[in-house]
């Protein structure tokens, strides 16, 4: 490996400082940036609102009590199917149990199935991107083809078939969908990492020695991890779809854990008459997921654009 | 004995009975329609159904939802009248018992074809028979009305001779139910798999297409003329086809039915039956007779090996909270582990009694944990129950009794298994305890479930309980009879064998324009009289 990283390029001694970003010439200082945050966010309260809701959504996963105080699997059978009211803020289900606490409890199942799943395809994906935009040559080629044929499978069929051989159950779901999301990850990282082996500080460190695998660690990979960065949020979102998708389809915890994709399939049958076991659910999760992709929006340059 | 199709007078037999009965608590056959002028041929009939069981067999299916459309693709030797129990005559004419019960010679009906044209005769039957002792886990059913059967003795084309090692009493009722209908020999032969994808039989629909989760397509076979003596008319059946689809979301099945898009739905939920009669829909209802949904144990696995723990749940639960928070409002609470429809049920008046629950676990040495859930010797009390989604109701009637049992310190895990898969694992004995019904209008079933001497599924010792299932299955005096299940009954409380919840009641909803649709005695539906008014 060494061999192909001498190969690259000529050596070159003006000495850029390693790791610096070239994306910002001339960084704004702390109190400038505070000075702008103001003005950054009134201009999108949506932002704002969607930041709200990932930081609802995460007190719910870490204290749901806070939150919710009661038990999500307790419920007064005499009060079933009550409608939305001051006491039930979304409604009670078909055993009387309140569906917001349900909802609030469920976020920490949900979410840590979403964490799991994205940090399997940020770690997997990424790694292998990052062996793949390195080596290059014959191990680019062959990792590139599995990440193909990976791509050719749409992510839920994969998603199922990872599911029917692990069994079931809320970490089995988490690494279903991580793996059937590693392809989009080792693409980024890949790219990213070839763009970067080739500029002039990676030759910098190469011309002075640097063993490979300190320059691979000190120089491409925090360099390159920066969009891979703002894909895993962005997958996150998308995460949370597939998670609760086949929690929905009773491939998650068992009954009566109150995961968010088995709170929507357990409402089915009652669609035509309590339309809040359903919609009260599925709205969190659309709030969630677009709160998400707002976010992963903001992070993606929407900061240094806005100047 | 000979019994000759009646004619006319059944139709207003039927329809005067249904109503007398279904004023006496809902135990009776339901007819729909009442002054809709004379039937009509033609037209379909669309049903949409909860689940499928993934087989049209038969001789292997065992859920509800798939038998309402396999019971239409099979005759049956005999026919059992829902109102008085009694057996009467379908493909077989006439019968003769044995006085030791061990074997019965019954004498064909002629001129019976097979859809595929080859005759239903005395040979066939007996293809029949000697094949369904060879059936897989599917087929737990047919072969426990067979256990111990010693062969068929063809005596001409008509007449045979069916005989057991060990007197068999619940047979003759046996041959009245869909899982002893009479395949043609071009199906028996085939394997279990291949006939769980399409087989031909005599009934008055032959199966035209069937497509898995999706639909079983039912057409009318021309020139059927053998019908049960049950049946309100004789001839071909009134629809020419049949569409039974699967609609897994009960509230969808509501919809459907709202719109016109079906005619008629399975497995109404409760939250769906102010919805349904508002729009004019029938709900025709009928008790199930046969083992009542609830909880058996597999006595081979720890904790659940413990009479104690079996004894205190059976006393945890809240019959009438679930009956009345999880079921349709026609069902009623278990009183025993036979249905109150089943011939010889005895109640057994169960209690809810939660202190005497923890006084039986406190003195077998299971005590409460610091979570609330009872620990012995380092085990916590958790027992995984396994169902299957055959009902809407399953999954919240279990969250239900969950949260009962964890009142008393017992943790119930709740598993779900898909309906395909629920025989191989029972028969593999690879579950702790199961939450499931069986249907069948014949204390027998007492025996096909809790026998040693059969499957065996819930591997259970030897006890005082085997020679009652045993001696009744022998018992050719109904009142003797009666008595020893009685005891069979009380036994299996007493061992815990069962913890009996509800009673499972089938509600149908039926629109307006669809008459003549008619429950049989295990509560399942019988088409060949079914009609529209629109005939569409």
């Amino acid at each position: 490996m060494t061999e192909l990283l001498i190969r690259e390029g000529t050596p070159d001694s003006s000495g850029t400082a390693p790791g610096s970003s070239v994306a910002l010439p001339t960084p704004p200082t702390r109190r400038e940036r505070l000075r702008r945050l103001p003005r950054f966010l009134g201009h999108r309260p949506g932002l704002v609102v969607a930041s709200l809701v990932v930081l609802l959504v995460l007190v719910a996963a870490f204290a749901p009590g806070v939150l919710a105080p009661g038990d999500p699997n307790v419920g007064v059978v005499a009060d079933k199917l009550r409608a939305p009211s001051g006491a039930h803020w979304f409604g009670t289900d078909y055993l009387g149990r309140d569906v917001y606490t349900r909802v609030v409890h469920g976020a920490s199942l949900s979410l840590q199935a979403t964490v799991i799943a994205v940090a399997v395809a940020l770690v997997v994906g990424g790694l292998l991107g990052l062996l793949a935009g390195f080596v290059g040559r014959w191990v680019d080629e062959a990792l590139m083809r599995v990440v193909d044929v990976l791509l050719s499978i749409p992510a839920i069929l994969l998603s199922l078939a990872l599911i029917t051989a692990l069994g079931y159950g809320t970490i089995k779901v988490a690494i279903a969908v991580g793996v059937a999301s590693v392809a989009n990850f080792a693409r980024v990282m890949r790219a990213e990492t070839m763009r970067i082996r080739r500029s002039t500080y990676v030759e910098a460190a190469r011309s002075v020695g640097t063993r490979w695998y300190v320059t691979l660690w000190r120089h491409v990979l925090p360099n390159a991890a920066g969009p891979v960065l703002v894909l895993a949020v962005l997958e996150f979102g998308l995460a949370i779809l597939a998670v609760s998708s086949l929690s929905f389809l009773g491939y998650g915890a068992p009954p009566p854990a109150p995961e968010w994709g088995s709170l929507i399939a357990e409402g089915r049958n009652y669609l035509a008459t309590s339309w809040w076991l359903c919609a009260m659910p599925g709205l969190t999760i659309a709030a969630t997921v677009l709160s998400v992709n707002r976010i992963s929006r903001a992070l993606d340059g929407e900061w240094s654009r806005a100047r | 004995m000979t019994v000759r199709p009646r004619g006319l007078l059944l139709p207003a037999l039927l329809s005067a009975a249904a109503v007398v009965l279904a004023a006496c608590g809902g135990s009776a056959g339901g007819t729909a329609g009442g002054d809709a002028g004379p039937p009509r041929a033609g037209g379909t009939l669309r049903f949409a159904v909860g689940s499928d069981a993934g087989c049209v067999d038969p001789q292997q299916v065992g859920s509800n939802d798939t038998i309402y459309s396999v019971r239409q693709l099979v005759d049956s030797l005999t026919d059992q009248d829902p109102q008085t129990g009694e057996i009467e005559p379908w493909l077989a004419t006439s019968w003769q018992t044995s006085p030791d019960a061990k074997s019965y010679t019954f004498t064909l009906r002629e001129g019976v074809t097979f859809s595929d044209g080859t005759p239903l005769d005395a040979n066939a039957v007996k293809a029949n028979f000697d094949r369904i002792p060879e059936i897989g886990a599917r087929g737990t059913l047919p072969k426990g009305y067979l256990a111990g059967y010693a062969g068929t003795t063809v005596t001409s084309p008509t007449q045979f001779t069916v005989s057991f090692q060990q007197p068999n009493v619940q047979f003759l009722q046996a041959t009245s139910t869909h899982s002893l209908g009479i395949l043609s020999p071009a199906s028996v032969a085939k394997s279990d798999d291949d006939r769980c994808a399409g087989v031909i039989g005599s009934g008055p629909f032959t199966l035209q297409n069937y497509v898995k989760n999706a639909s079983i397509t039912l057409a009318k076979r021309p020139g059927y003329a053998w019908g049960s003596s049950l049946f309100a008319h004789q001839g071909e059946a009134y629809l020419d086809t049949v569409e039974f689809r699967i609609v897994p979301e009960s509230g969808v099945r509501t919809g459907s039915l709202q719109s016109g898009e079906v005619d008629a739905i399975g497995s109404i939920g409760q939250q769906d039956e102010a919805p349904l009669t508002g729009a004019g829909a029938q709900l025709l209802a009928r008790s199930n007779p046969g083992v009542v949904f609830g909880i058996a144990f597999n006595q081979s696995k720890p904790i659940v090996s413990d009479p104690a723990v079996r004894r205190a749940l059976l006393t945890a639960v809240n019959r009438d909270e679930i009956v009345g928070g999880v079921f349709p409002s026609q069902t009623k609470p278990a009183t025993s582990v036979l249905a109150s429809t089943t011939p010889s049920y005895a109640d057994q008046e169960l209690t809810f009694d939660p202190a005497r629950s923890a006084t039986t676990l406190d003195a077998a040495g299971w005590t409460a944990g610091p979570d609330g859930i009872r620990v012995k010797d380092g085990q916590r009390l958790t027992i995984p129950v396994t169902y299957s989604p055959v009902a809407a109701t399953n999954k919240p009637a279990l969250e239900l009794l969950q949260q009962q049992a964890k009142a008393v310190g017992i943790d119930l895990q709740v598993q779900e298994v898909p309906i395909a898969q629920a025989s191989q694992l029972q028969a593999a004995g690879d579950f702790s305890a199961l939450w499931y019904n069986v249907t069948r209008a014949d204390p027998d079933i007492l025996r096909g479930q809790f026998s040693t001497a059969g499957a065996n599924l819930f591997r259970l010792p030897d006890g005082p309980l085997q020679a009652l299932l045993t001696a009744q299955a022998a018992e050719p005096d109904p009142a003797k009879r009666t008595a020893i299940v009685g005891q069979a009954q009380q036994e299996l409380l007493t061992e815990g064998v069962f913890v009996p919840v509800s009673e499972l009641t089938t509600v149908l909803g039926v629109g307006a324009g669809v008459h003549g649709v008619t429950f049989d005695a295990s509560s399942r539906i019988q088409l060949h009289d079914a009609w529209k008014s629109d005939a569409r």
